[in-house]
């Protein structure tokens, strides 16, 4: 992107906001390094809680409609997530779903493995670290002298962004790579047209194994399953055939195999490719073609080396995927 | 895509499925759904003017798809994709519902049987909608056939497609045609001699102009598919000749099973305990005589050598209890006072004229002595210097419940048939599987016992499974006809259901190569995709599902099809969290 280009267009509107997360995709925007002078070159930044210190009832202020581009980070887990998300949609031309936990429910989505009555449970009563015998549990609404105070509610059930609004576009990522944020901000910048509404942009078509250096053949067969510290890794050959569960070849490139290509096995954060709808469903279903055995009862023990499957196979995808939570 | 025009039909069959299904509320219910133009319901759909109905509603209704509630279909599928095809769209745009062995057969509540009627409809209706027209297709076939195995089913089957003007090549390992037979010497149960009906089959063989046999040959590797198939074969060190054919038979027959490992028969260690392929050779050379060139005073025959007992085979080999009735015959002319002790555990007699031979050897003046299979074997020991035998069989007599002693100069082990060394090169050259007890599998038990799953590849005779002359020929015959009828059409139809790679989706994991139970997936290392050959693949839907980047769809079964189905047999009742 050049200043000449973009001193010729009225500056963007654009926000930032996190929903149910951790922070790191906001970083991530931070993380496009001196870039950054040159997306404020080009656009005003008008929400960013965790950057500047602009109100809710400043958006709500805003014409629709006022936002070019929203970048949404985070899953929607609590009425304020909801409430932000719908207002955001308002106020915004283009709403993008930023991030694993927007796009498909992330790492808070795994919650959907259980209920909020077991999780508040563990959480203020069991947990180890936990000291609270009376069994207090935060309230949602409390009065003190000076009125009542409110709280969001948390849901029973963790959703993805297009679960409750409308979205435009989509960038996967955990966090995403910052160089295909500015990429996609370019193209905006640019007026250029823009891809089909629903497209995951910033990232390729094809999956990881693809652009992954490592040597691959059809030799997969695996007798028994290593998590990554058990064993010695030879750095060369595909994490599959060296027995490490690698989601790489269910999870969409783009992220340049960053973690294989730093010795760990892919995963999944930058989720399904469009020709699949879940990618845990499809990694168990080649894991399951891979194990080298034809006797239930050493199948049974070579899948107990499966450290916690639900978790592992849909770490960053449970709300988006079919499965979208256990079901109680 | 044109928007979906569908027309579903409820089939009561007779009272079949009326009786328990209300088939009236079934065809109300799913008239409702969108893009259903008619939903009506027949007496039999199935018949004429059920499937004019159908017809007749495509033509004047525009419809585009079509739903059918009623039996299973693999009863009348193929019914209701001619009827499509008939009224011109195309048979892989309709659906079948299966209303009658999936719900008013196996339910007795009325109310949720129509319920879960609707269910199946509506799953139909969901998924017809995302059918897409398939296109038949067909492959060319070279009308030479390669036959593995020279025994009586190969040259069989090489009389048959050779006489009628069709090229054969006949491979044969050893170095003679014939097989197991043509050493035999008299066969049961007309005691006619194997050499008189074997010597004329050979000499047809061996000067049929459309016959090229080739001894002392050996298959390693066949490439190619049904109508196409290519092998390289070297003869005695001459130069390696390239073969190409359309069909494959393959005839390698099973080999005796070896006895040395039953330590109660002693076999190799008294040299007057015989298999019976060993007697069949003594036979043909015209004397019966122990190892010191004497006659045998007494001769036991012991069935059931390897065969119906778990530690060795448990399969029957069918034929030795004919052969046993049959040596007694043979003995009896040549030692009119022998003694003689048929020691068996079941007789079996099934076959045509077999219980007349049977009731025919009872009166040789013989002994039948019967021991329990599942109690111990009979034990074989040497005699005592003062007995008047050379051995003595020990055994629990399970007629009379006595423990016996049986005198013995002589002892016949009828011994099992067993898979032939070399059978797993056979299978891995022409793509077929082999079950437990190492017989290749047939393509159907009952009604399809001559063709494998690989298509063009054809099984004859006791490499199925073991069976005596007149089945092994059936067999041939049958395999024969279905070739010269695949020849005679030129083409053959290949599966339309087939696997394929979107190559803008493989990743190249290769996860997919080695699930193909056809080897029809190769890796192109250039592409670095991997690729399907639409003709080697019979549609199995494994890649389809083990591919973790969904770049493999099956044709007819994609994932669209198979959620929507879900979706719609779960929307009556699911309504989701």
């Amino acid at each position: 992107m050049s200043n000449e280009t973009t001193n010729q267009k009225p500056k963007l509107n654009l926000a930032i906001y996190w929903g149910s997360a951790c922070g790191g995709c906001c970083v991530s925007v931070l993380d496009v390094h001196e870039k950054v002078l040159d997306i404020v070159a080009a656009a005003d930044l008008v929400f960013w809680p965790i950057a500047l210190d602009i109100k809710y009832k400043d958006v709500e202020a805003m014409p629709d409609g006022h936002i070019d581009l929203t970048l949404f980070n985070g899953a929607v887990r609590n009425s304020e997530n909801e409430h932000i998300a719908k207002l955001l949609r308002k106020k915004s031309k283009i709403l993008v779903a930023y991030g694993s936990c927007a796009y498909m429910g992330g790492i808070p989505g795994l919650a959907n493995f259980t209920v909020k009555e077991d999780l508040l449970r563990r959480v203020y009563e069991e947990s180890e670290s936990t000291l609270n015998p009376e069994k207090i549990r935060p309230l949602t609404e409390v009065k003190v002298p000076e009125g009542k105070l409110t709280i969001p509610h948390l849901y029973n059930t963790v959703r993805c962004l297009d679960q409750v609004v409308d979205v435009d576009y989509y960038i996967p990522g955990c966090p995403p790579q910052s160089e295909r944020l500015v990429e996609v901000f370019s193209l905006v910048v640019s007026g250029k047209p823009l891809p089909p509404k629903g497209t995951v942009v910033g990232a390729l078509e094809k999956t990881n194994c693809d652009e992954c250096k490592r040597t691959k053949s059809e030799n997969k067969k695996i007798k028994k399953f290593y998590r990554p510290w058990e064993i010695q890794d030879d750095k060369v050959t595909c994490f599959l055939e060296q027995g490490v569960i690698c989601m790489g070849p269910a999870t969409r490139g783009g992220c340049g195999v960053r973690c294989v290509e730093g010795n760990s096995p892919c995963r999944g954060c930058y989720g399904p490719p469009s020709t699949s709808s879940d990618p845990g469903a499809k990694m168990i279903s080649a894991i399951g073609t891979m194990i080298d055995s034809n006797s239930e009862e050493e199948i049974s023990k070579i899948i107990e080396d499966i450290v916690d499957p639900a978790g592992l196979f849909y770490r960053f995808s449970l709300p988006g995927s079919i499965l979208r939570r256990k079901v109680v | 895509m044109e928007e979906p025009r569908i027309g579903v039909y409820v089939c009561w069959c007779g009272t079949n499925i009326s009786k328990m299904v209300d088939v009236e509320a079934v065809s109300q219910e799913v008239s409702k759904l969108p893009h259903v133009v008619l939903a009506k319901n027949y007496k039999y759909m199935c018949s004429d003017p059920g499937q004019e109905l159908i017809i007749k509603d495509i033509k004047g209704h525009h419809l585009n798809r079509v739903v059918v509630a009623a039996c299973s279909p693999r009863i009348h599928e193929l019914t209701f994709r001619k009827a499509c095809e008939k009224a011109g769209i195309n048979p892989y745009l309709f659906e079948m519902a299966n209303v009658r062995e999936q719900d008013s057969w196996v339910h007795t509540d009325r109310s949720e049987a129509t319920r879960k009627a609707i269910d199946l409809v509506i799953a139909a209706i969901r998924r017809v909608e995302f059918h897409e027209p398939l296109e038949k297709r067909s492959v060319s076939v070279d009308p030479a056939t390669l036959i593995i195995g020279g025994g009586v089913s190969g040259m069989i089957a090489a009389l048959e497609i050779g006489n009628a003007g069709k090229k054969v090549y006949l491979i044969e390992k050893t170095d003679r045609l014939g097989g197991h037979v043509a050493k035999f010497d008299l066969l049961f149960p007309h005691l006619s001699s194997s050499k008189q009906m074997m010597r004329p089959i050979i000499q047809r063989v061996e000067n049929h102009p459309n016959i090229d046999v080739f001894l002392n040959t050996q298959i390693t590797d066949v490439s190619g598919y049904i109508g196409n198939f290519t092998t390289t074969i070297q003869v005695n060190g001459n130069e390696p000749a390239k073969l190409t054919f359309g069909n494959i038979i393959a005839a390698v027959g099973l080999k005796p099973f070896d006895p040395s490992g039953i330590t109660e028969y002693g076999y190799g260690k008294f040299p007057d305990v015989v298999t019976s392929i060993e007697f069949e050779e003594m036979l043909s050379k015209g004397k019966i005589f122990t190892k010191y060139g004497k006659e045998p005073r007494n001769v036991a025959i012991i069935h059931c050598v390897g065969s119906r007992n778990k530690n060795y085979h448990e399969y029957c080999s069918r034929t030795c209890c004919m052969v046993a009735l049959k040596y007694v015959h043979q003995i009896r002319a040549a030692l009119p006072s022998a003694n003689i002790f048929e020691v068996y555990a079941d007789m079996r007699a099934y076959g045509k004229g077999h219980e007349e031979f049977y009731a025919l050897t009872t009166h040789k003046q013989i002994i039948f002595l019967m021991f329990d299979q599942q109690d111990g074997l009979p034990r074989i020991r040497e005699a005592d210097r003062n007995d008047d035998c050379n051995m003595i069989i020990e055994m629990d007599e399970k007629l009379s419940g006595l423990s016996i002693e049986v005198p013995v100069d002589m002892v016949i082990l009828m011994v099992n048939m067993e898979a032939v060394d070399h059978v797993k090169e056979v299978v891995r050259a022409i793509g077929v599987s082999l079950c437990g007890n190492q017989f290749f599998i047939e393509k159907h038990p009952k009604l399809d016992p001559v063709a494998t799953t690989t298509g063009g590849v054809y099984i004859v005779g006791t490499c199925q499974g073991p069976k005596d002359i007149p089945d092994s020929v059936a067999q041939a015959k049958a395999a024969a006809a279905r070739i010269l009828a695949t020849i005679a059409t030129g083409t053959c139809p290949v599966e339309v259901t087939t696997a394929f790679v979107n190559e803008k989706m493989c990743c190249g994991c290769q996860t997919c190569i080695s699930v193909c139970p056809y080897t029809a997936i190769s890796y192109n290392k250039e592409k670095k995709v991997s690729e399907v050959n639409e003709v080697l693949c019979k549609g199995c839907g494994t890649c389809g599902g083990t591919c973790p980047a969904g770049a493999i769809t099956s044709k007819h079964f994609t994932d669209l099809q198979i959620i929507s189905e879900i979706e719609g047999i779960m929307s009556m009742s699911y309504k989701g969290f």
